[in-house]
């Protein structure tokens, strides 16, 4: 992602604190997709607008407790994931955030023989680039759809992950799960994306 | 111990990440140099998060002038109060 570029936190945070508007302008250029890009992975696209712009207000007031045990980036992400996780109970919607503790095996049982090895592996794709899997319009919408059902805290992962390139040790403190929950829910995003990709290719 | 498939499957994205724990690597290796199913599975994972980085979803949506405007003065806002 092209950044716009941004001055050092340590430069940043003081004029942010002295409300200087220019730096407002700035963080909000800086980070404003990135966050809405986050909350509709956790609330889904309706409200995720709603979300973000919410998320700057409680930044500024969060502010002055702000303790720098990370990035303001990460920091800032971190309010966006709760505020969106807020949403989320708030609406009393039954969508479950307690997802990481789930145990719903990687690959279906049946694929394995009981030694555990294939007895139905996977087959050859058509292409072998992104490129290539991504020219066709299908394949797109069928990746596009599994991305959207995936329950809130795996979306979230994967987008901060596998496309913002955020490290584990962020996206962790974003989402406030322990490392070995992060990893299994970006392992379980991958697995059903590439679980969409191989259903797509069978046809 | 040598890993089964299934094993391979359940810790790829450790692998590809290189997170594998250093003592569980060389029966991983070894499985992957043995099983030509296991060689692709992972394959098709790599080929899975690099589309998914490379797809349109990928990329922040962009923020207008007006928009940003906006935010801002929301923010303004909210230090009078």
């Amino acid at each position: 992602m092209a950044t716009p570029l941004l001055p050092s936190d340590d430069e940043l945070i003081p004029k942010l604190l002295a409300n200087d508007e220019t730096s407002y302008a700035q963080v909000v250029a800086a980070y404003h997709g990135l966050m809405v890009q986050l909350a509709r992975a956790i609330v889904g696209e309706a409200i995720a607008d709603e979300v973000a712009q919410e998320t700057w207000v409680a930044v500024l007031r969060a502010l002055p407790k702000f303790e720098r045990r990370s990035s303001l980036k990460t920091w800032i992400l971190r309010i966006v994931s709760n505020t969106a996780k807020s949403r989320i109970r708030h609406e009393s919607r039954t969508i479950s955030l307690d997802e990481s503790l789930e145990e719903s095996p990687i690959v279906d049982p049946a694929r394995f023989k009981p030694n555990a090895h294939w007895v139905s592996p996977p087959a050859m794709w058509h292409a072998d680039t992104p490129d290539a899997l991504l020219a066709s319009t299908e394949l797109h919408s069928c990746i596009n759809n599994a991305l959207h059902t995936l329950p809130p805290l795996q979306c979230a992962t994967i987008t901060l992950r596998d496309m913002q390139g955020l490290s584990m040790e962020a996206i962790c403190k974003i989402l406030e799960v322990s490392e070995s929950n992060g990893r299994v829910l970006l392992h379980r995003a991958r697995s059903r994306i590439q679980m969409a990709i191989e259903e797509h290719e069978k046809q | 111990m040598m890993p089964s498939c299934k094993d391979i499957t359940e810790h790829s994205s450790d692998y590809l990440d290189r997170n594998l724990p250093w003592w569980k690597r060389p029966g991983y290796w070894l499985h992957l140099a043995m099983c030509v199913h296991c060689r692709r599975y992972v394959e098709q994972l790599k080929l899975t998060i690099a589309t998914i980085g490379k797809s349109p979803n990928a990329v922040p949506p962009s923020i207008s002038t007006d928009e940003m405007q906006t935010i801002v003065e929301k923010m303004k806002q909210s230090t009078k109060k």
